[in-house]
């Protein structure tokens, strides 16, 4: 394991990581397998996985963090674990609430129609 | 967002494709071909707007519109700059938590949350969820609608803040807020009656409150008004500015269709 550089992260509530490959890995399989139940053409799955993929393959690229904080340009290593844990548990609740359908309802027509007068 | 932005900053350096946003590896995806450019703006008293920045919002509104399209009913940009998405009324969680939690949207923020009222719609109440985002350095609106008697979902679960803001809109206009925690009036005093922001609320409101002496405590009667109330005919024969006859429109529509076309 690398030799923690730092002892705080400057924010607060916010402790310094002392594992953050393992972590960051272990939320990114999470992620990539319940990106991996929605539908193949869903926009958000598409998009996601790209970040994801590209985020872990930087991970995977070096064991230094400076470097992996500075090409992901995310802020520190605890925010983008923190990230992390806040998409894995956004992808799960789009799991039920299935947002690439079509549009539930349209509005009325004069709904979004400014300045309201004259209909 | 980051990915995004990159792409686009890379898009609006190259001089060839200057108008145009085809921004992603994956293909084609939208194409945002400004109809006629208008005049450049030149009076010094008037706001000018960064057409980059511009581009990055139409792009970023096209990117949640097509994330979500079960809920996003419209995108616009108003006043130039703001960013607005206007979405069917259950979509209001999903769509929060989207732009909460998403790596590219990251508005952990909730700035505000603001009510309308325009009685003559069927749908008459407006709500409206200002958002920042810190780490972008952006901010969007998200826009939803309801009536009297329709709950909309409350977003305590996403935004913590959300609980007196919602408070504030249930007590100003009456919209009922499900899975609210604590939806209680917040703002008016005790035994308060009615909405006081609504069109159909009167200035002077139905009550008044003084100090009696003998009674020695303070009493609410019913509102009375020494004079009648006088009806000002406030419009006039001639044009009441003229000068914004040919005034831009307040919004500026995003095509989010594009792709089934």
């Amino acid at each position: 394991m690398s030799k923690v550089s730092k002892l705080t992260t400057g924010i607060t509530g916010l402790v310094v990581n002392q594992h953050p490959h393992h972590t960051l890995g272990v939320l990114y399989g999470k992620i990539l397998r319940t990106l991996q139940k929605m539908p193949e053409s869903a926009a958000y799955r598409k998009y996601t996985e790209q970040v994801i993929n590209e985020r872990a393959s930087v991970l995977k690229g070096t064991a230094c963090v400076e470097t992996v904080e500075k090409s992901i340009g995310c802020g520190q290593i605890e925010e983008v674990i923190v990230q992390a844990e806040n998409e894995l548990i956004l992808a799960r609740k789009m799991l039920t609430w299935k947002p690439w359908e079509p549009l539930t309802k349209e509005a009325p027509a004069t709904q979004w129609i400014w300045p309201p007068a004259k209909h | 967002m980051a990915s995004i932005l990159r792409q686009l900053t890379r898009t609006i350096r190259s001089p060839i494709v200057q108008n145009r946003v085809v921004a992603s590896s994956n293909g084609l995806r939208f194409k945002t071909t400004a109809p006629a450019e208008p005049k450049e703006e030149t009076r010094p008293t008037v706001r000018k707007f960064d057409p980059a920045q511009r581009e990055q919002l139409k792009d970023f509104g096209q990117y949640v519109a097509e994330c979500m399209p079960k809920y996003v009913q419209k995108v616009q940009l108003t006043a130039g700059d703001e960013l607005e998405v206007l979405i069917a009324p259950d979509g209001i969680v999903p769509i929060l938590q989207f732009l909460k939690d998403h790596h590219n949207c990251q508005f952990t923020n909730l700035t505000d949350i603001a009510g309308m009222d325009v009685p003559s719609r069927q749908f008459r109440f407006e709500i409206i969820y200002n958002m920042l985002s810190v780490r972008f350095n952006s901010r969007i609106r998200v826009k939803t609608y309801t009536d009297e008697l329709t709950p909309i979902d409350s977003c305590n679960d996403v935004y913590k803040a959300a609980n007196w803001y919602e408070r504030e809109i249930w007590d100003m206009y009456g919209v009922f807020f499900a899975n609210h925690p604590d939806l209680r009036r917040i703002l008016t005093d005790y035994g308060f009656e009615g909405h006081p922001f609504r069109r159909d609320f009167p200035l002077t409101g139905y009550v008044e409150v003084r100090y009696d002496d003998e009674k020695k405590r303070v009493v609410i009667e019913p509102l009375e008004l020494a004079q009648e109330f006088r009806k000002f005919e406030l419009a006039a024969p001639w044009e009441q500015f003229p000068n914004f006859r040919n005034a831009p429109a307040a919004s500026e529509e995003i095509p989010i269709k594009d792709e089934e076309k």
